[in-house]
């Protein structure tokens, strides 16, 4: 092969600025590491933020507990929403955040399984005990307690059923809440134990059937938030703004309570 | 489509054969041409991203690079940035993980330049580097080539290095790989399929080419 | 030694053992000869830059190459050698003139394309310019190797058993060309090779090497004819080698007598070897006469021996004949005589004939145990 010289010239200028153009524009939007099960409520909130205060924002969505380990080690995250308040105060005690951050919402838990699945769904978790004794039931997801507040949520709500010895070997684990909503929504697992905002997300409509289980039976998940160390005005504004209104009326509609 | 993410992978995909053209070719040639203490050693470790899981690779960079301590803490301190959790770090990750898909098959192309034609040139009054230029590079070009394209269809592939070391951070380290799982989990089933589709494709593509190539390499040194 | 064009010398014990003194003038064709693992091709490499000899000094033309005593080693391309490689190491991805081309460095690259197609003129290759090496055959390979070789403007020209891989008939005629252009090339050449009816043809002088060692230098039918030992003799594909012991030494008649197998043999006056102590003795082919049937000789006097034909092969105009010596028989001495003698004489197998060994031609040698006597 061979090229002339000025081709050989305007190559390689072409890739001194392929190099150098990621490194440029992505600098000035700031980026929030958000908890997956807050994806849907996040995008409206987002668009209407934009809206009105010309602002954009990039999200991170995971777990909480592995967002909270990529902030530890350094992420570039200049706001942080948690599903729970733990990771937040984790977060505080090491000074990686201004303060101890605020609960805007609370998540509810739900069941959820695929529209034509025959499995009952009762807030007592009846239908599960009855088809894990018929044998019905071979799989059922739910997020990782390990770094997934809702795994933990999920988990209590069993414990408290008299369930989750007899679940356990039948548990699929998501990396985060809606990996967990993926698998059941998907029929890879018959069954999820997730985020009831997640289940009303407008992808799924029409493709499962969910219901909300009452926070009774779990710990309450304080969705927090918290602005981290450098943080920058962009991301102070956004701070407010979930508390504010208009994006509490869009949480409200995710179903999330509002405190 | 996610054509940021799509333009993030190529870009990573080219600035990491930016760095690994040059690294293969000397490391390769080297390999194939000189014998000396410790080689098996330098062999295996360059050979260790083959089998190693890219979550352990993942691991390690996480781990050296943390700016909390050690070798993340200086580089903070002496350049302000990081290796991790951002496009430079998903670039060294990278190289690293690409190294044996770049230097074995160049370490070949340069070993099939019988000796004595490397010989012959020098007796022509060549220095070293007119042989490189003039004879093994021209000779090695379709290995090389092939092992440049072969590294540009794993890098755009790579995904468990990807979410352990840059995370999910759009246009900065949501490449399309990362892109086409965040879409399962959004239940964006059209998008995952439409990325996964062009992905396959591509994949094809490259395989064919890089069985094309070597089979033209064959014909010429006949 | 100053009239030498290069002056070569290798010490060393390992990793291959070397100990080559060499020299060779302007013009003339040097063969280094010997078995393979001798380690010619290795002194080849070494005068070219390719091999790091340990000790060593190498001048070429009052360059010095190499001289491990000041610690001076040239790389190949310092140096200007031409060097014909075994398998001709042509560039596979360079037309026939680009490949020459590569060599001519010392002048502008308008004139390199006129110099590259005069040179190819020189080894008869017109008009395979364009083509690439793989399109080449053997012989013609060869010469664009030569061809480029040149180019160089070279201080010395290097040969590796350049006609090892081509087949007889395109070898004959490599060998004449190579003769023919040696006339035009005023610079030593050192040619490798192990077929030593090779190194008889072309070469003026050669040099025996074996296990890294230079035997013997000298012209070939001289060295073939006056090997300094056994070792030497076998090495030069001398048939007749025998062990006998020393009688007498009559300095008078100039002749030295042996006893070999019970017989009493007459050679030429050799009076370094000691009294009644063994020796190795040869004799070649051409000093051995056959007693012909027809017309008795005054030759037939000399060391008479009768024999009957055990072997007898037709080849080239040669009859090759193996005699079995009566007295002992164990003991056949070989001979070649003209096709047509044979005929005369109706020689064939199980003939009975008589030979005569020619004193002049029994050459003596330092006593060493034979492997087996012919």
């Amino acid at each position: 092969m061979k090229f002339s010289v000025s081709t050989k010239r305007l190559a390689v200028r072409y890739l001194l600025l392929l190099f150098f153009t990621p490194i440029l524009s992505a600098a000035e939007i700031p980026v929030i590491a958000a908890a997956s099960n807050l994806k849907f409520a996040l995008e409206e909130i987002t668009t209407a933020f934009h809206q009105e205060t010309r602002k954009s924002l990039r999200i991170s969505y995971s777990s909480s507990g592995n967002l909270t380990r990529q902030i530890q080690q350094g992420g570039p995250f200049e706001l942080f929403l948690s599903a729970n308040a733990h990771y937040v105060e984790q977060l505080y005690q090491q000074h990686k955040t201004l303060d101890r951050g605020q609960v805007f919402a609370l998540g509810r838990l739900a069941l959820l399984t695929p529209i034509d699945s025959s499995l009952k769904l009762d807030v007592q978790l009846n239908g599960l005990k009855q088809a894990l004794q018929s044998r019905q039931l071979q799989r059922i997801a739910i997020a990782n307690p390990k770094h997934a507040p809702f795994g933990i949520a999920a988990r209590e709500a069993l414990q408290k059923q008299q369930l989750w010895h007899a679940i356990l070997p039948h548990l699929i684990l998501g990396e985060n809440v809606a990996q967990a909503t993926q698998f059941a929504s998907s029929g890879a697992a018959q069954v999820g134990l997730v985020s009831y905002s997640l289940a009303l997300a407008p992808a799924l409509k029409n493709r499962v059937r969910y219901l909300l289980i009452p926070s009774s039976l779990h710990q309450p998940l304080q969705q927090t938030a918290v602005l981290l160390n450098n943080a920058g005005d962009t991301a102070n504004l956004f701070f407010h703004y979930l508390q504010q209104e208009k994006a509490r009326g869009i949480l409200a509609r995710h179903g999330y309570t509002l405190p | 489509m996610d054509w940021q993410a799509l333009a993030l992978s190529v870009k990573l995909s080219f600035v990491t054969l930016l760095f690994l053209l040059p690294i293969g070719i000397l490391l390769g040639r080297w390999l194939a041409y000189r014998q000396f203490w410790g080689k098996s050693l330098l062999q295996t470790l360059l050979a260790l991203p083959l089998v190693l899981p890219p979550t352990v690779l993942g691991y390690y960079l996480l781990v050296a690079f943390s700016p909390n301590q050690g070798l993340g803490l200086w580089l903070v301190n002496t350049f302000g940035t990081t290796l991790i959790f951002n496009f430079q770090g998903l670039v060294f990750a990278s190289i690293i993980f690409n190294l044996p898909f770049a230097i074995h098959p160049m370490q070949r192309a340069f070993a099939a330049i019988p000796r004595e034609i490397r010989e012959a040139a020098a007796c022509c009054g060549m220095r070293p580097s007119l042989v490189l230029w003039k004879i093994e590079l021209p000779l090695a070009w379709p290995g090389i080539v092939s092992a440049m394209v072969m590294c540009f269809a794993h890098t755009l592939g790579e995904f468990g290095i990807v979410l352990m070391v840059g995370g999910n951070i759009p246009f900065e380290t949501q490449t399309i790989a990362i892109a086409i799982y965040d879409r399962v989990q959004s239940f964006d089933d059209h998008a995952a399929a439409v990325m996964s589709f062009s992905l396959l494709l591509f994949s094809m593509l490259t395989i064919s080419f890089t069985y094309w190539l070597s089979a033209r390499s064959e014909r010429t040194h006949d | 030694m100053t009239d030498s064009a290069i002056q070569i010398t290798l010490q060393q014990t390992a990793p291959i053992p070397l100990s080559v003194q060499l020299n060779c003038k302007s013009g003339e064709l040097l063969a280094l000869v010997g078995p393979s693992g001798s380690g010619k091709t290795t002194v080849l490499r070494a005068i070219a830059g390719l091999y790091q000899a340990q000790n060593a000094q190498i001048i070429c033309q009052g360059e010095t190459w190499q001289n491990s005593a000041q610690n001076l080693f040239l790389a190949p391309h310092q140096r200007h050698v031409g060097l014909v490689f075994q398998n001709y190491a042509l560039f596979p991805h360079m037309t026939v003139l680009k490949n020459i081309q590569q060599a001519i460095t010392h002048l502008p690259k308008q004139q390199r394309q006129a110099q590259a197609l005069e040179l190819l003129k020189k080894v008869h290759l017109e008009g395979l310019e364009q083509r690439y090496p793989k399109n080449l055959s053997g012989g013609q390979q060869q010469r664009v190797a030569v061809a480029r070789a040149l180019a160089r403007q070279p201080k010395v020209l290097l040969l590796d058993e350049p006609f090892s891989a081509v087949d007889q008939v395109t070898r004959r005629k490599l060998y004449r060309e190579l003769l023919a252009l040696r006339e035009s090339l005023a610079m030593p050449m050192i040619l490798v090779t192990h077929d030593l009816e090779e190194s008889t043809l072309l070469a003026d002088r050669i040099a025996l090497l074996h296990k890294g060692e230079i035997l013997q230098t000298g012209a070939p039918e001289w060295v073939a004819a006056h090997p300094k030992s056994a070792t030497i003799a076998r090495l030069m594909d001398q048939q007749n080698l025998f062990t006998a012991q020393v009688v007498a030494h009559d300095q008078e008649n100039q002749k030295t007598h042996l006893r070999w197998r019970g017989m009493l043999i007459e050679a030429a006056y050799q009076a370094q070897f000691p009294l009644n102590k063994p020796v190795c003795w040869m004799i070649q082919s051409a000093n051995i006469l056959l007693h012909r049937r027809d017309r008795p000789s005054n030759g037939n006097k000399e060391n008479p021996l009768q024999g009957q034909i055990t072997e007898y092969m037709e080849s080239s105009g040669l009859a090759h004949l193996r005699v079995q010596v009566d007295k002992q028989l164990d003991t056949t001495i070989t001979i070649n005589v003209p096709l047509h003698v044979a005929k005369r004489n109706a020689l064939g197998l199980h003939e009975k004939i008589g030979i005569s060994l020619l004193s002049e031609g029994i050459h003596l040698m330092p006593y060493q145990a034979l492997r087996s006597e012919s």
